[in-house]
């Protein structure tokens, strides 16, 4: 299936801003996050067709998927 | 406070040296040392008279919105980057009360970003350096300090909160402080050239939508000090224009702030 990736903030950095992705069915929302080496524990906000998500979310063909980073400092 | 029979007086020459129009900082300092009252009693005076002081002239405001700034309260809680700076915009801009809440000293590493750190402030409260210079900035400003993490006093009285903190349980907290309160807080967070802000309310819980985990980051992130001046005038922004019953595009949710892709995104929280 296939899916759109969007990443946002310091997870852009050697990675990308948006890519569309082909996926095995069933793949999960952290899943994705794990191929991308993205340390979850850096994860804020997970959107699918921007409505919030979790990390067992499966995706769907179609979907648009987008990923934040926690951002803290003050 | 002004006495009552030194009220018409006050008025009459108020309007005789401002023209009816303009009052310079002298001619107000003058006036309140000659009835004994506060230069921030005769600033009220004035603006309820449609006298404008000269040091807002320029900031494109009508009189009744400047008095509106005037009567408000704002709380900053962690005067670091973006407390800092916001400190400085509420200041310029006519607030009649900041109450400044962060436990920490200037260090080097603040160096970067901070307004008002420089080599001379090195080692000092921050509140305390902060508000200082605030004086100088505009001398008819009030100002409440806490050298300390932020509790109930902090936000007392506050019209809204500026978050200027740096941890997300430290955000969370005073999330439940100010909810039980019905004040909103203006969110804002930064980490190398990337930010985001938005405006807390009881009803849209955003804040706790932004960190969901409960963990905060090791290490204190690394911050460019054009991230933190962008977000910092946007809080600001947003604190007056709520002030002024402007209303807000982010009022549904945050905006994602990069400034190395220039890109500015607004995002609909669907959690509230």
């Amino acid at each position: 299936m296939r899916v759109q990736v969007k990443l946002f903030a310091f997870f852009r950095e050697g990675r990308f801003v948006k890519e569309d992705k082909e996926l095995p069915e069933g793949t999960t929302a952290g899943a994705v996050v794990d191929d991308l080496n993205i340390d979850r524990e850096e994860v804020g906000v997970l959107m699918i067709n921007s409505r919030h998500c979790k990390f067992e979310t499966v995706l769907q063909e179609g979907d648009i998927y987008a990923i934040f980073p926690v951002i803290g400092g003050g | 406070m002004v006495a009552e029979q030194d009220l018409k007086e006050i008025i009459r020459i108020l309007l005789e040296c401002s023209q009816g129009n303009v009052l310079s900082l002298a001619d107000q300092k003058e006036i309140a040392e000659k009835f004994d009252c506060l230069l921030c009693d005769i600033e009220k005076i004035a603006l309820e008279h449609s006298i404008v002081p000269a040091r807002f002239t320029r900031n494109s405001l009508s009189c009744h919105e400047q008095l509106r700034l005037f009567q408000s309260r704002v709380a900053i809680i962690g005067c670091g980057g973006l407390g800092g700076r916001t400190a400085e915009l509420l200041a310029r801009i006519g607030i009649g009360h900041l109450t400044l809440t962060d436990p920490d000293i200037f260090s080097e590493s603040n160096l970067n970003r901070q307004i008002f750190c420089n080599a001379e402030t090195l080692g000092y409260n921050k509140v305390e350096v902060i508000s200082s210079e605030l004086q100088k900035i505009n001398p008819v400003l009030t100002t409440d300090i806490h050298i300390n993490t932020f509790d109930a006093a902090s936000v007392a009285e506050a019209d809204i909160v500026i978050d200027g903190l740096d941890s997300a349980t430290a955000r969370k907290d005073l999330v439940k402080l100010c909810q039980k309160q019905n004040i909103p807080i203006v969110h804002g967070a930064v980490k190398e050239w990337y930010g985001q802000i938005g405006v807390d309310r009881s009803a849209n819980n955003l804040v706790c939508s932004l960190y969901p985990q409960a963990t905060n980051s090791a290490t204190a992130p690394n911050v460019m000090p054009m991230t933190v001046a962008l977000l910092a005038a946007m809080q600001a922004a947003e604190v007056c224009k709520f002030l002024l019953g402007k209303g807000s595009l982010i009022d549904e949710g945050w905006l994602q702030c990069d400034l190395l892709f220039s890109e500015y995104d607004h995002i609909k929280n669907t959690l509230c």
